[in-house]
């Protein structure tokens, strides 16, 4: 009798168990499957009403809009280049930072983590009008430079400290090894700690890297030039010229969330790690 | 002696770049942006010194309470949802169940979209000509729906996008931190005789307490800070019902140039995310202790 009870009840679980799931995978998919229907319908049938679920027949229209006859391929290399060159950059800054923090006698040093901390979690919303003027006196408003620079001066705090508790829960006892034969602490950073730290380096990266892709204010601030536009202000644009055109800003949109989508599937691990190694958002 | 300096130049070539990064874009910035919130300005010029004058209009004006009454009121609302339900996806996903991994793929993709692409396929789902939604609550209620421009149905929509695009934070940390929780714990409770409930309220849920508990202050700054998903959405409207301190604070110098207001918008966010964070770095170290 208790046996069937606990069976009755275990079905029960296991059943509400997928509902819940479903539900949530409906919850979850269903904005991103509407745009994705939208994209591939023709113009006649997007603004329609009552809609339709699914296009007939399945068009590409919005799609070679978007890609060939439009400035987006523009905006989708501008997010690349800066998105790589921020990645790069960042890391290069923190794992160096995040490294001296974890091992190097520095005085104050509980200090210097602190602010640093602290710098990472001012807003950027905070400073988009002092960066502004700044960037406008020093002639370098509408540069590729001053964008690169405030990205990466966002990151680094927080890429720094990610990896500071990378660097400092690896074991000691091989660096202390490698100080023994006789190399210098910078030495023993580029030869030993680096080359075992890939995977924290790549997780910090990823991470980094879905911010600058996603960043829409710090590249609506700092350009107003054609071509030197982000995917993200690209989208934005779509919404403010007069009469939506949903089909190819759905296309857009689509197009610009499959290189986040591809890197986050084949490194979830990687992705999941990084943030909650850090569990900081920028 | 020498043993002592061997690190000075290392140091000095390690977190040099760094620290001049983070002090002339973070640091200077703000001192800049308290220094123009006590000008009057035109434009990009500063103007005349007027001390407090922004911070008082801000603060002694219905609007700016309104603003600050919409903020709290996002942040609130947004956990409300978001904490429960991301603890109960992270806790499903970390049963032994089949395609695990196609489940979980599935729902942490918002959290890779941006604050733009997010209110962009909302603002399409939700449109009121042509899209599903107002078509299934046309057919259930017989009436009409215009969820942006109704200041109630606004509310409702920001943070409902909001929930929809952050929630895989709470299901991500959810998940790590069961993984760190003991086997032995679990097994010790069923040969204890506790059920599956009793298991989840004594035992699963206080384990997750302090690593959901830094997430939520965490998600607070962040919900507070956010200004695309809300301008992209609503552009703070209608009638500024969706309009936060942060939106208000980017619309106030960007759509309408008033730096010095802006700024002084811009030091109040700053100011409240620090209270936060010293919040945030004492749960953080109550969690190494």
């Amino acid at each position: 009798m208790k046996q069937r009870k606990s069976l009755d009840w275990n079905f029960t679980v296991e059943a509400s168990t997928y509902t819940i799931l479903a539900i949530a995978v409906i919850f979850t998919s269903f904005p991103i499957l509407w745009g994705l229907t939208t994209s591939f319908k023709p113009l006649d049938q997007i603004n329609v009403f009552p809609p339709t679920l699914f296009p007939k027949p399945v068009v590409f229209d919005s799609y070679i809009k978007v890609l060939f006859r439009s400035n987006f391929k523009v905006y989708l290399f501008n997010s690349i280049f800066m998105t790589g060159f921020t990645v790069l950059v960042s890391t290069a800054l923190a794992s160096h930072a995040g490294y001296a923090l974890a091992r190097f006698k520095i005085p104050h040093r509980k200090n210097i983590m602190f602010a640093l901390l602290m710098m990472g979690m001012v807003p950027i919303v905070a400073l988009l009008i002092p960066l502004y003027l700044l960037s406008v006196q020093t002639g370098l408003y509408n540069t590729r430079l001053v964008i690169l620079l405030i990205y990466v001066a966002w990151r680094t705090p927080i890429m720094t400290w990610i990896l500071y508790g990378f660097f400092s829960q690896a074991p000691i006892e091989i660096e202390e090894a490698a100080r023994i034969d006789g190399c210098t602490p910078v030495a023993t950073f580029y030869k030993i700690m680096l080359p075992i730290s890939q995977s924290g380096l790549v997780s910090s990266a990823l991470l980094s890297a879905v911010f600058v892709w996603n960043d829409f204010l710090i590249a609506f601030t700092f350009t107003t030039k054609e071509n030197l536009r982000m995917v993200s202000v690209g989208l934005y644009n779509y919404i403010t010229q007069y009469g939506i055109i949903w089909g190819e800003l759905m296309a857009a949109a689509i197009v610009s969330i499959i290189p986040m989508i591809v890197l986050f599937i084949l490194m979830q691990r990687k992705f999941v790690s990084g943030l909650a190694s850090g569990a900081v958002k920028g | 002696m020498k043993k002592s300096n061997e690190f000075l130049l290392p140091s000095i070539l390690f977190l040099g770049p760094t620290l001049l990064l983070v002090t002339l874009f973070i640091l200077i910035p703000i001192v800049i942006a308290f220094r123009t919130s006590l000008h009057a300005t035109t434009y990009a010029n500063i103007d005349a010194f007027i001390g407090f004058e922004h911070y008082k209009s801000i603060l002694g004006s219905s609007d700016g309470w309104m603003d600050i009454f919409n903020s709290v009121t996002y942040v609130m609302f947004s956990l409300t949802i978001v904490v429960p339900l991301g603890i109960l996806v992270g806790v499903l996903l970390n049963r032994k169940i089949r395609a695990r991994t196609l489940f979980r793929t599935i729902l942490i993709i918002p959290w890779v979209l941006s604050q733009t692409v997010t209110a962009l396929l909302w603002k399409w789902v939700l449109n009121s000509s042509f899209g599903p939604i107002a078509l299934w609550w046309q057919q259930l209620t017989g009436s009409t729906i215009d969820f942006f421009n109704s200041e109630i149905a606004a509310r409702v929509t920001v943070v409902f996008a909001n929930a929809w695009n952050t929630y895989p934070i709470i299901v991500i940390i959810t998940l790590a931190a069961l993984q760190i929780i003991p086997e032995e714990l679990f097994e010790a409770a069923k040969v204890d005789g506790a059920s599956r409930r009793s298991t989840f309220w004594h035992i699963t849920l206080p384990l997750l307490i302090p690593a959901i508990s830094t997430i939520v202050i965490m998600q607070s700054i962040e919900y507070f800070n956010m200004v695309t998903l809300i301008y992209v959405l609503t552009a703070g409207g209608p009638f500024n019902a969706t309009t936060t301190l942060s939106v208000r604070a980017f619309r106030t110098g960007f759509d309408f140039w008033h730096i010095g207001l802006g700024s002084a918008f811009s030091f109040i966010i700053f100011m409240v995310n620090i209270i936060f964070s010293s919040f945030y770095i004492r749960a953080l170290k109550g969690k190494n202790a």
